[in-house]
């Protein structure tokens, strides 16, 4: 039981964290951007190639590959988005071809490195801590902390720096902060770096905690995503409050009935959600729901 | 030359999953990625109603169709609630459902196993075994698919869904039930999707989860994209490029390890360059009606 709530924590957290990094660039630039699922993979790939291939220790390969995962996507955004931006298309056609990026993308990796299930762990596995009856592994309890850690200074860059105000005015009103002399372009460059640094670094730990593979970065997102549109596009508690109902309900259905249905689960939740709580806990009305 | 009618009937099947769903992403503007879904509860009740009960296969493809129309109704009333982006990521979710239940749901699906000894369809004591009457088969349903489709969207319906997909409030506004329109179309085009899923699994004659999951309903959607969303014809044409894609890539002589890979790569590519593209007409398009004004 124990093991249970401490899987809920270990999980919500990480739905939280994946989720407010995607939720930085959802906000400013209002499209599903599914190739952040590649910034998970990517940075735990290039962790891998650096402290495995390369032999170079974690702390050397860490930085570098949130580094690299933030160049990736402002790559991505400048090269590929923005052109389509341009041209004036709609939110739909813009997720559909972040989808073809995000293809791309994942089949280059697949090439570089393989299909199977790789990992960067070097220490050997332990059993863990015993906590109250039940063990906690070093790598679960770093996560936490870590994530924890981050999420408060991604709070505090959002809230209190200068950019971060200019984020969440363009994010709030793009044409009224643009008669402001607030430019769109940089804050949604600046919401990138945010936001796919703080991928990387959940693909980091999520990559240290259990192996990898090509397609590692879909699952997460797609369940980030489903923790955002249930918390519903509001503040960072809701956001938490949706990461911590889904996180519960996909482990209780794992405990309960079998861990295989844990996908059908998520999605569950969020169909049901959608039908009879279209604007999820926040309750902030937003056109994409009941139109 | 087997090897070219099995390519052929392929594309048939392809061609019946991506002008089905034309009616939903290109007439509507509803972007759906449901449609392996479909495809897939197609295949399965026929294959389970023919390997366990030994029902004739016009029956199952009805029970087939009957059962994919009635799922596709129960969850396009909490697909319709939501527009745009949001549907994609709902219809996701209804793909992933039903891939895990085909998957997981052991005691009749038997799971990742598949289920194998379909038999070949029957009509009148004459079986469509060997692959040329099975391809006139297929072309028989491509044709009538094709031809109801057509219809559909030349006709008052097809308007309606046309007019909502330009602009949802001023259909409404003009008296026309957009939500019944939106759960007609997705409940015709999931009922065709799984016409392709019977002819699939007879085919075939044995099915298993993978052939249903979601990298199928992207490359689906894919195809209806390439093709151009609303054109029938394009759409066939697409399905006979990207279908014949692997073939392409194997006689140019692509190392069998990094195939697939290619294969999705140039997929992905076209997904963009094909967006890019549609933003560019529409681009013209408003200039047009500008100058109209």
């Amino acid at each position: 039981m124990i093991l249970l709530i401490i899987n809920i924590i270990y999980y919500s957290i990480i739905y939280a964290f994946i989720g407010f990094s995607f939720f930085c660039i959802y906000n400013t630039s209002k499209y599903l951007h599914f190739t952040h699922a590649i910034s998970l993979t990517f940075g735990a790939y290039i962790t891998y190639f650096i402290s495995i291939q390369l032999n170079l220790p974690l702390v050397v390969a860490i930085p570098i590959s949130v580094l690299l995962g933030i160049g990736l996507m402002l790559l991505v955004n400048q090269y590929i988005y923005k052109p389509l931006q341009i041209r004036n298309i709609k939110n739909w056609q813009m997720l559909i071809a972040s989808l073809g990026v995000y293809i791309v993308l994942q089949n280059i990796i697949s090439i570089l490195w393989g299909d199977s299930t790789l990992s960067f762990r070097t220490w050997p596995v332990k059993q863990g801590h015993p906590f109250y009856g039940a063990y906690i592994t070093d790598v679960q309890i770093i996560t936490i902390l870590v994530s924890i850690g981050l999420l408060v200074i991604i709070w505090g860059f959002l809230e209190k720096t200068n950019i971060g105000q200019k984020i969440k005015a363009v994010s709030s009103n793009p044409e009224l902060s643009n008669l402001l002399g607030i430019s769109k372009d940089k804050a949604v460059v600046w919401s990138f770096i945010l936001g796919s640094g703080f991928a990387a670094c959940a693909g980091i730990l999520i990559g240290a905690d259990t192996d990898m593979t090509p397609t590692m970065g879909f699952n997460w997102f797609l369940y980030a995503v489903v923790a955002m549109i249930i918390g519903g596009m509001g503040k960072m508690h809701y956001l938490f409050l949706g990461a911590i109902l889904l996180a519960s309900a996909q482990l209780l259905s794992a405990y309960y009935i079998d861990s295989k249905w844990m996908n059908s689960t998520a999605f569950i939740i969020l169909i049901l959600f959608l039908y009879f709580k279209p604007y999820g806990f926040s309750g902030i009305r937003i056109k994409k729901v009941e139109i | 030359m087997d090897y070219i009618l099995h390519l052929a009937i392929l594309i048939c099947i392809y061609t019946i999953l991506a002008q089905s769903l034309s009616l939903v992403a290109g007439n509507s503007g509803q972007t759906s990625l449901a449609q392996a879904g479909f495809y897939g509860i197609g295949a399965y009740t026929t294959a389970l109603l023919t390997v366990n009960f030994g029902l004739p296969v016009f029956l199952t493809l009805l029970l087939a169709m009957v059962l994919s129309g009635l799922i596709a109704y129960i969850v396009s009333k909490a697909a319709i609630k939501t527009i745009d982006d949001y549907y994609i990521i709902i219809t996701l979710g209804i793909q992933v459902v039903i891939f895990s239940i085909m998957n997981n749901w052991q005691a009749v699906t038997r799971g990742p196993l598949g289920i194998p000894g379909i038999p070949s369809i029957e009509v009148f004591s004459f079986a469509f075994d060997d692959k040329i009457s099975f391809l006139l088969l297929s072309v028989f349903f491509v044709c009538s698919v094709w031809f109801i489709l057509h219809n559909i969207s030349t006709s008052p319906f097809g308007r309606v869904l046309r007019a909502l997909s330009e602009d949802e409030v001023y259909t409404k506004s003009l008296g026309k039930d957009v939500q019944n329109a939106k759960i007609v179309s997705f409940v015709i085009s999931s009922m065709f999707a799984s016409i392709a899923g019977v002819l699939y699994a007879h085919y075939i004659s044995y099915i298993d989860p993978t052939s249903f999951n979601i990298d199928e309903s992207i490359f689906i959607l894919s195809i209806v994209i390439i093709g151009g969303m609303r054109n029938l014809r394009g759409i066939f044409f697409a399905a006979f490029i990207l279908v014949l894609l692997p073939e392409v890539l194997r006689f140019i002589g692509m190392p069998s390890s990094i195939a697939p890979n290619m294969r999705q790569i140039i997929y992905g590519l076209a997904l963009i360059l094909v967006i890019y593209q549609m933003g560019q007409k529409q681009e013209t398009n408003k200039r047009v009606s500008n100058a109209n004004v």
